[in-house]
């Protein structure tokens, strides 16, 4: 009845970066004919308690290309099972099921972008939008020998956000990183950025 | 909240989640008459002491008992609830964590209050029992959400 | 005299709007009877207990809403309203809230925002937007006294340099200093609760200038 003659999708991965997390894999190669593709899940809790269920991706279902955005789909850090199936009209492949399963807590944390301007005397910094899952720590000092290091934890609001109040006169440098509560990990630090306040006059 | 166990949670994407479905699954609880968790007061009295083993207790009811007794057809509220479920698991692995090292000791006050929801659901039939602790879900994790302020995501 | 149930089609949009605890149930007119004197009467029910309860102030009323303030006030609670609709000897089935918590669903109102200029400072004092009472005369209730990880996001525009910053603070007072003299501040001010999203109604903008500089000032003498 046309189950299983098609071949199966191959080589699946995933590729996860700042909580994005891509599931790809090989396509089925037929020339001159659309191979759709469906993702299936299950997490821990499915694969202790109800390894029969398996829960249909929100975003792929009959898709064309060779990989599904599954971020929607591992929403908590535990392990993840992932499954993907070949179909052409009625023809369906076997399922292909990632060799390990897949915890978000590997997700690869990169330095975020910031960036920092001034009005008048007020540091201001804009932050990434890297999602609801990140705060940003920000460490900001005045340039100069032996200054202390101030740090703020900030969420991105899409607005620029007040980080300090700047004396005349003087440099202050900042840095960044990212850090997700719901897998306990931070990234590296941005590199550091610097703003001079000029003099004692204030701008007219 | 206690700080004696602190337990990772993303208590903002939990709740989103239960918002997302908690008008579905309350219309499906048409026992408007009974509750399980009952309100927030009787867990509001609960002692910081038994924060902890409150908590292991009630992820287990749900674990155990809500989400197994619970099939759910719709694929939308399916996600939701696994989400919720494996979260559940994550954090009963922080509380298990705790209890192993001894910080999550149970004293009588908490196993009265957790024995009560267990009786409370045991007046109903499963199916509906569950529906109705799944429609309470909001009440816990405003618990929770309190007690575990600093800890929460 | 007992209305006959179903002749007319029900009220709609049956919902509480909940601010600071004032929980005012609301609703449309059913279709197809706008203009038609219709009333509405109204009951309420607390999750758990055992029967609907009436509300003699919201018995035959016109209006198409119901102060059900009181009688949510504990809002540990849960609770579900329904109204229906009447007239003549005719009346609508029940229309039916979903269930209401006010402790998660009320909306936390904007604080109160009070501003004073300096030349190169402008002191920002909040106050809490108070819990709703029965009586004028009761004692205020801030809503940090039931939300104690309550916060504020205050918004601040330089009507000069065109730029916007906003910062979070936790407690009432806040001096922005460093700014520039004789120039017009806008602020306006969000109050916000960890916990689930809810809806937030920001404070009227507030625009103020900071003084004209002296030192400037006696220069130019």
């Amino acid at each position: 009845d046309g189950v299983a003659i098609l071949p199966a999708p191959s080589n699946l991965s995933v590729h996860s970066a700042n909580m994005k997390h891509l599931l790809v894999w090989s396509p089925v190669a037929l020339p001159g004919e659309t191979v759709y593709y469906s993702v299936q899940y299950q997490g821990e809790y499915e694969s202790l308690y109800r390894s029969h269920v398996w829960i249909p991706s929100s975003l792929c279902s009959l898709t064309e290309r060779p990989q599904c955005d599954v971020s929607d789909d591992i929403t908590a850090t535990v392990p993840y099972n992932l499954r993907v199936r070949a179909t052409l009209g009625s023809r369906t492949s076997a399922w292909s099921t990632l060799k390990q399963p897949f915890n978000r807590n590997s997700t690869v944390l990169t330095p975020p972008v910031v960036a920092i301007s001034k009005d008048g005397f007020h540091l201001v910094i804009e932050l990434e939008d890297l999602g609801p899952h990140f705060e940003f720590l920000v460490a900001y000092w005045r340039r100069e020998p032996g200054a202390k290091e101030h740090l703020k934890v900030l969420r991105n609001e899409g607005v620029p956000v007040h980080l300090a109040t700047m004396e005349p006169g003087a440099a202050y440098c900042v840095k960044a990183q990212t850090f997700v509560k719901a897998i306990q990990r931070h990234s590296a630090f941005s590199q550091p950025e610097c703003v001079e306040v000029r003099g004692e006059a204030l701008p007219l | 909240g206690l700080r004696r166990c602190p337990i990772s949670m993303d208590m903002r994407h939990l709740q989103e989640s239960f918002q997302d479905i908690q008008r579905a699954i309350q219309a499906n609880d048409t026992f408007q008459n009974i509750t399980i968790l009952s309100a927030l007061d009787s867990l509001q009295g609960i002692k910081p002491l038994d924060v902890c083993c409150v908590t292991r207790s009630l992820l287990a009811f749900y674990m155990d008992r809500v989400f197994k007794d619970h099939q759910e057809p719709d694929p939308h509220i399916l996600r939701r609830i696994s989400s919720i479920a494996n979260s559940f698991l994550y954090m009963q692995k922080t509380v298990q964590q705790c209890q192993v090292q001894g910080r999550c000791h149970c004293r009588e006050e908490a196993t009265n209050v957790t024995q009560i929801i267990h009786n409370n659901y045991n007046q109903l039939e499963a199916r509906v029992a569950a529906v109705k602790s799944l429609g309470e879900l909001n009440v816990f994790l405003a618990w929770i959400s309190e007690n575990y302020q600093d800890g929460s995501a | 005299v007992p209305c006959v149930s179903g002749d007319l089609p029900k009220p709609t949009d049956v919902t509480f709007l909940s601010i600071n605890m004032k929980n005012v149930l609301q609703w449309n007119p059913p279709e197809g009877l706008h203009g038609v004197d219709v009333t509405y009467t109204v009951q309420y029910f607390i999750y758990g207990q055992k029967k609907w309860l009436n509300k003699p102030e919201c018995r035959n009323i016109n209006r198409t809403f119901c102060d059900l303030s009181a009688e949510t006030s504990d809002y540990e609670h849960q609770y579900y309203a329904k109204v229906k609709a009447i007239w003549e000897t005719n009346c609508s089935k029940w229309a039916e809230t979903g269930r209401f918590y006010p402790f998660l669903e009320t909306q936390i109102g904007p604080p109160g925002v009070a501003l004073t200029p300096d030349e190169k400072s402008i002191s920002i004092v909040l106050t809490a937007p108070e819990k709703w009472k029965k009586n004028p005369e009761d004692r205020a209730v801030s809503m940090q006294q039931i939300y104690s990880n309550l916060k504020y996001n205050v918004s601040v525009y330089n009507t000069k340099s065109k730029r916007m910053w906003s910062q979070y603070v936790t407690n009432h007072t806040l001096v922005l200093t460093w700014l520039e003299p004789a120039t017009l501040y806008c602020v306006r001010v969000v109050s916000f609760v960890p916990g689930p999203p809810r809806p937030a109604k920001p404070s009227e903008k507030q625009c103020i200038s900071t003084l004209q500089d002296q030192t400037s000032a006696l220069k130019v003498k």
